[in-house]
């Protein structure tokens, strides 16, 4: 199954840093991890879509597209809206 | 009044006398204060034929007509000098308090020239300034000078060099009350060679603003954007910058083992939620900080300021050190012997892998956390290897006949963003006129964070116009002085306004970027009469030519060359990265004097 690395306050919400889905895209595996976590709902989504300045990547690699199929090996991070330097 | 203090004043070390005279209005017009302004006095007064640490390089200390107005982040201050790292034009900013205690002494700039026989430290109160015999503080650590001389955050406030700036090592710092830094570039080398060990000033003026209901309302507006934001508001304070850690390994561009690779199996144990969850004590803020970004974190050993994210990459994923309480305390260690952590950790990993491959005798490696101390302690006081270390990577690479194992750029050490998982970045850090530096303007928040919108980390073609509104802008914001974390929160618009209201004179957001193209442009002069030339706006062969093997940046190298051809074109540059005489006219810098434009 895919995995769904958390991080930052998404962590602290979910209570945990990693978890595995079933979602065979990343919108589904998103989705799939709000029905576990619905305190991430309002974080992650704005009126059904991915709230600006959230990072998503497959793999270490940014997701442009939502509807990307994921496989059993592919690692979806999810990072809130961060900044630094 | 016109919203700046008009006033210069000058110290000379030698004489031991100090002036103060009136500060040119077109100039300040034209380069607002802050690094634009500290530029272009360092244009005047030092030539291609000053030394680093001569007496005759000055330090030029500046804040701006926004300074200690109490606009959100009108904080901090510059101070501009030729470096004695890399031999560019430098300037280097910090916040807390000092900048804002400067300015309340009435003075817009002030510039320390010569060189004192014996040990001094200056104290300016108001418009007096005595000189001080600073023997009993000479070869005392930053920490124990600061209090000494009555550091008191909103009342008086100390700059001071620790032992690594009296022994001249070409990365030591300036440090501004206790553990905030002016950092890069070998500033503190700079004091020590004219034997002065502090500056403490107090003030007790207030700025004059020009149009104080228009600041009131841009007051509250600028506080209300910065609280919708969740970088400023949430992300920033909750996590501090070292949140960056996760993110940039999951992506690939997270310099490790001296860039060897481009991802750290350690970076989750030194990542910022690990030091928010375990070592954070509480936050801290800058005067007139809403933002709080400042972490004070404790181990067994220690509490204190930081670590920011690069001081805990440099000591831990370029040294291969996973070991976060023994990075907050060479982070510590640094700030207590006045040392740059980015320099002084990346040359430390660049000794190790010359170490681990039998071309540095030492035995320095990759992982050992027990060696940051004493080899920190060993640069500032310049012991044994230590002292081959003092002066940076690249000079130690040199020695050992390997430059090419050393990860700078014009002499200065990159910072975390490996430039393979980020092209962009690595065009950033290649024209970057102070060297390899991440506060140039970086790429990281189109390139990673979507900020304000993602583009292509890995494209090329026109990534240059991105790395030239990102360097323009930053210069703007350095010459202001506001702290880049505003930005995240408040658009370039605002700063225009918010200058227009001080000062009376109408900035509009096209003006301010002019004055950051200014100031980028003027540095490009004076680095190109000390000699510097296209061939210097490149990056390590490493960065180059070897691809990384895995990961998610595997496969790649930077593409610099096309890039740089498509950025000297968008800058109005010739081909050999030489500002055209139509592209002077235009920012106003056509009649400066001699430019050596060969």
């Amino acid at each position: 199954m895919p995995a769904i690395k958390l991080y930052a306050n998404l962590r602290q919400l979910a209570g945990t840093k990693e978890l595995s889905v079933t979602g065979s895209t990343v919108r589904a595996a998103l989705s799939e991890l709000v029905k576990m976590n619905p305190p991430l709902g309002e974080v992650i989504f704005e009126n059904g879509k991915l709230r600006p300045q959230i990072v998503v990547t497959i793999n270490g690699r940014h997701a442009v597209e939502l509807d990307a199929l994921l496989t059993e090996r592919d690692v979806v991070a999810i990072f809130p809206p961060i900044t630094g330097g | 009044m016109s919203g700046w203090s008009e006033k210069i004043l000058e110290i000379d070390l030698s004489a031991k006398t100090y002036k103060t005279y009136p500060l040119d209005m077109e100039m300040a017009r034209l380069f607002i204060g802050g690094r634009g302004l500290g530029m272009r006095l360092l244009w005047d007064l030092v030539g291609a034929d000053v030394d680093p640490l001569a007496p005759e390089n000055v330090l030029i200390f500046t804040v701006g007509p926004l300074t200690a107005t109490g606009y959100q982040t009108s904080n901090r201050f510059s101070v501009t000098t030729k470096s004695p790292l890399t031999g560019t034009a430098l300037d280097a900013n910090s916040g807390g308090f000092w900048g804002m205690q400067f300015r309340k002494t009435g003075h817009d700039v002030m510039i320390v020239r010569g060189k004192s026989e014996k040990p001094v430290w200056i104290e300016i109160i108001n418009d007096a300034v005595v000189f001080h015999d600073a023997s009993e503080l000479w070869g005392m650590r930053v920490f124990a000078v600061t209090e000494k001389l009555g550091q008191s955050a909103h009342k008086r406030n100390v700059l001071c060099i620790g032992p690594a700036g009296e022994n001249l090592s070409r990365m030591a710092a300036i440090m501004n009350d206790r553990e905030r830094a002016l950092a890069r570039g070998g500033t503190g080398a700079v004091m020590g060679s004219k034997n002065l060990k502090a500056i403490v000033v107090e003030g007790k003026g207030r700025p004059e603003i020009k149009d104080p209901e228009r600041f009131k309302f841009l007051l509250y507006e600028t506080r209300k954007l910065l609280a919708a934001s969740p970088l400023t508001s949430q992300a920033l304070p909750e996590f501090g910058t070292s949140v960056l850690m996760n993110i940039m390994n999951n992506i690939g561009a997270l310099a490790t083992r001296n860039h060897q690779q481009t991802q750290f199996e350690g970076a989750e144990a030194i990542s910022g939620e690990e030091l928010t969850e375990k070592y954070l004590v509480k936050n801290a803020s800058c005067w007139a900080c809403p933002i709080g970004c400042t972490r004070i974190s404790r181990t067994e050993k220690i509490e204190g300021e930081g670590p920011e994210f690069e001081s805990v990459w440099a000591f831990g994923a370029q040294c291969g050190i996973d070991d976060l309480p023994a990075i907050i305390e060479a982070n510590a260690l640094c700030n207590d012997l006045g040392l740059d952590t980015i320099s002084a950790g990346s040359t430390i990993a660049c000794a190790m892998e010359m170490s681990e491959k039998g071309y540095f005798d030492s035995d320095l490696r990759f992982g050992r956390a027990d060696q940051l101390a004493p080899t920190l302690e060993a640069m500032a006081y310049r012991r044994g290897v230590g002292s081959d270390l003092a002066d940076g990577s690249l000079r130690l690479a040199t020695k050992c006949g390997r430059p090419e194992l050393s990860m700078s750029v014009k002499g200065m050490e990159m910072p975390a963003y490996d430039p393979r998982g980020m092209q962009g970045q690595g065009l950033l850090y290649a024209t970057s006129n102070r060297g390899g530096c991440h506060m140039r303007g970086n790429m990281v928040g189109p390139e990673v964070l979507g900020l304000p919108k993602l583009i292509d980390r890995f494209q090329v073609q026109g990534k240059s116009s991105f790395v030239i509104l990102h360097q323009n802008s930053a210069a703007a914001i350095d010459s202001l002085v506001l702290c880049k974390f505003t930005n995240m929160g408040v658009a370039d618009e605002y700063f225009a306004r918010i200058l227009s209201a001080v000062t009376g004179i109408q900035y509009d957001t096209g003006e301010m970027i002019r004055v950051g193209e200014r100031v980028w442009n003027l540095e490009r002069l004076f680095n190109l009469r000390e000699g510097f030339a296209r061939k210097d706006d490149t990056l390590p062969p490493r960065l180059l030519n070897d691809a990384p093997t895995e990961g998610p940046s595997k496969g790649w190298v930077s593409q610099l060359e096309p890039m740089l051809k498509e950025y000297y074109r968008g800058r109005g540059w010739d081909e050999n990265g030489v500002p055209k005489p139509k592209k002077l006219e235009e920012l106003g810098l056509a009649n400066l004097g001699e430019i050596n434009h060969d």
